[in-house]
């Protein structure tokens, strides 16, 4: 029988090339992006990574106690995540946006339904659905952000990491995380917590090739 | 045509297929199969499952199909290969268990490809463009290989520290000797469909947009003498065996090698990933790009070694990688 990871990889395949081949992806990772658009994702990509943090609170304060390495897990990279939301600030001041800007922003639709999900699914359907999100966004970072960063500097005419910092060091940072990640949901053994994951795995790469689409 | 026969190519006719597009020919009892893993054509999971779907279903229903045939419906691609995207995922998640099950899927497929002939079917598969590491691998297998004039094919895995593994070796020592094999997948050069064909790895060359033309003219050849073909075919087997013992040894030594892949390595996957991409998405190309190939090319090299004959041959270089950017 295979591990969950390699279950999990196989049934949420098709999502995850959905993202990758999605035109709007595959112009952004090959050539990168306009400023106007590549703000425009920056300030949706704040939201995701402030709730983030909250998401993953609310997941490991329902975690039962018979999967107690997956609560550990989630503080520790709650720990790690923790003040993230600072460096796309950043970013977006190096691409000329404001805090006033920021704050004032709306998210978008499909921002708001990813994050809404992510807080239900947590809540509601299962806490270890957070797994399912955390798997999306480092996918995301280490796959693509590499290429991704590197395609956005050179468009942008940026200097080092002024500007992508956030997705740069989150495509290194996430290269490890990958791995820990991998040992974490392979000792989930319950299948309501699986197919959880699975579901959440879906949402997440749905939503954010929709919110990729629409900036 | 008999009830159980009849219904059975419905059932495979009909599937929902999202990446393959079949077609029937009822005097041939020829099955035209057309890849189409869109953008990127590449052997996806998905993409995978559905082929391997399509030979269970020949399997399952002898004496339905006589001829299978493969080709592409992306133009300018064969096949890319490896889903690299998910090579480099696998890789940073350091999960073994996952390279091996996308190997042995791959196997699964050769396997199959190598037993055709005990199983009554003739396959022929037409390369019209690029098709590169295990889209190469997939074509070898084949009775016959019809490479379009413009068509390029090589193992580039050595270029990012990794080796193919789903055949290669056997295959292309089987089909033109050790000499080929090292040069071939040591050098990761690009080859052209008439370097190919003088090293043995394809059987005709024919000119840009005649074939399927070939293809019609190969199939009705051997319709008349295919028992004996297949019979020749699978003696020919017989006598330069391939065990899936040795297949999948090789997939899990392959998986072994992508654990030990660098970040360099996996940064070199995802450029060629990207260039893919771009050849797909046909946009405008900057200096970076630029510099990227000339990077890129030098590390492909020139065919170094004199060898004969082949010794006058020059490496594909910047134009074969050109050709994946533009």
């Amino acid at each position: 029988m295979l591990p969950f990871f390699a279950d999990l990889i196989t049934r949420t395949d098709e999502a995850r090339r959905e993202f990758e081949t999605n035109p709007v992806v595959l112009d952004a990772v090959a050539h990168g992006m306009p400023i106007a658009r590549y703000r425009s994702l920056l300030l949706e990509l704040y939201h995701l990574v402030w709730h983030f943090n909250p998401v993953c609170a609310a997941a490991a304060s329902r975690v039962p106690d018979k999967l107690r390495q997956v609560r550990y897990f989630l503080y520790e990279h709650m720990h790690e995540e923790s003040g993230h939301e600072q460096w796309v600030t950043n970013d977006l001041d190096a691409v000329g946006v404001s805090q006033a800007t920021l704050l004032a922003h709306q998210p978008s639709l499909n921002t708001l339904a990813l994050v809404g999900y992510n807080h239900w699914a947590a809540d509601r359907r299962d806490p270890c659905s957070a797994l399912g999100m955390m798997y999306t966004l480092e996918v995301i970072a280490s796959v693509y952000g590499g290429t991704f960063a590197e395609a956005i500097r050179s468009s942008l005419l940026l200097e080092g990491d002024r500007g992508v910092s956030f997705i740069s060091s989150h495509a290194t940072m996430d290269a490890e995380h990958m791995a820990e990640l991998r040992q974490v949901l392979n000792t989930v053994d319950d299948e309501a917590a699986r197919e959880a994951i699975v579901e959440s795995t879906l949402v997440n790469f749905h939503h954010i090739t929709r919110v990729f689409e629409a900036v | 045509m008999n009830d159980a026969i009849d219904a059975g190519l419905r059932l495979m006719l009909h599937r929902p297929y999202k990446y393959l597009r079949l077609e029937w020919n009822s005097e041939l009892a020829m099955l035209r199969v057309r890849t189409c893993v869109k953008p990127v054509q590449c052997y996806s999971l998905a993409g995978l499952s559905e082929m391997q779907r399509v030979l269970d279903d020949i399997a399952d229903h002898p004496r339905l199909v006589r001829h299978l045939v493969l080709s592409s419906d992306v133009t300018g691609v064969f096949n890319f290969g490896g889903d690299l995207a998910l090579f480099v995922l696998l890789a940073r998640a350091r999960d073994i268990d996952s390279l091996r099950m996308y190997g042995h899927r791959c196997i699964d497929m050769v396997w199959w490809l190598e037993h055709a002939a005990v199983r009554g079917v003739h396959t022929t598969v037409l390369v019209q463009g690029d098709t590169l590491g295990g889209g190469l691998e997939s074509v070898l297998p084949f009775h016959k290989v019809i490479f379009e004039r413009s068509a390029q094919a090589g193992f580039p895995e050595v270029l990012f520290n990794l080796f193919p593994g789903m055949g290669a070796w056997p295959l292309t020592i089987r089909k033109a000797g050790f000499a080929v094999a090292n040069e071939m997948i040591l050098s990761g050069r690009l080859f052209t469909a008439e370097q190919l064909m003088r090293r043995g790895l394809v059987d005709a060359v024919v000119e840009d947009g005649e074939g399927e033309h070939a293809i019609e003219s190969v199939v009705r050849m051997i319709e008349p003498r295919l028992r004996g073909t297949l019979a020749a075919l699978h003696a020919r087997r017989v006598a330069a065996p391939i065990t899936y013992e040795s297949l999948q040894e090789v997939v899990d030594m392959w998986a072994e090698a992508a654990l030990t892949l660098t970040t360099r390595d996996l940064r070199l996957m995802e450029r060629l990933a990207r260039a893919q991409a771009r050849k797909v998405g046909g946009g405008d190309e900057g200096a970076v790009e630029e510099l990227k190939r000339i990077e890129l090319d030098t590390a492909w090299g020139e065919l170094r070694d004199s060898n004969g004959a082949l010794a006058e041959e020059r490496g594909t270089g910047v134009t074969a990688w050109g050709a994946l950017g533009s």
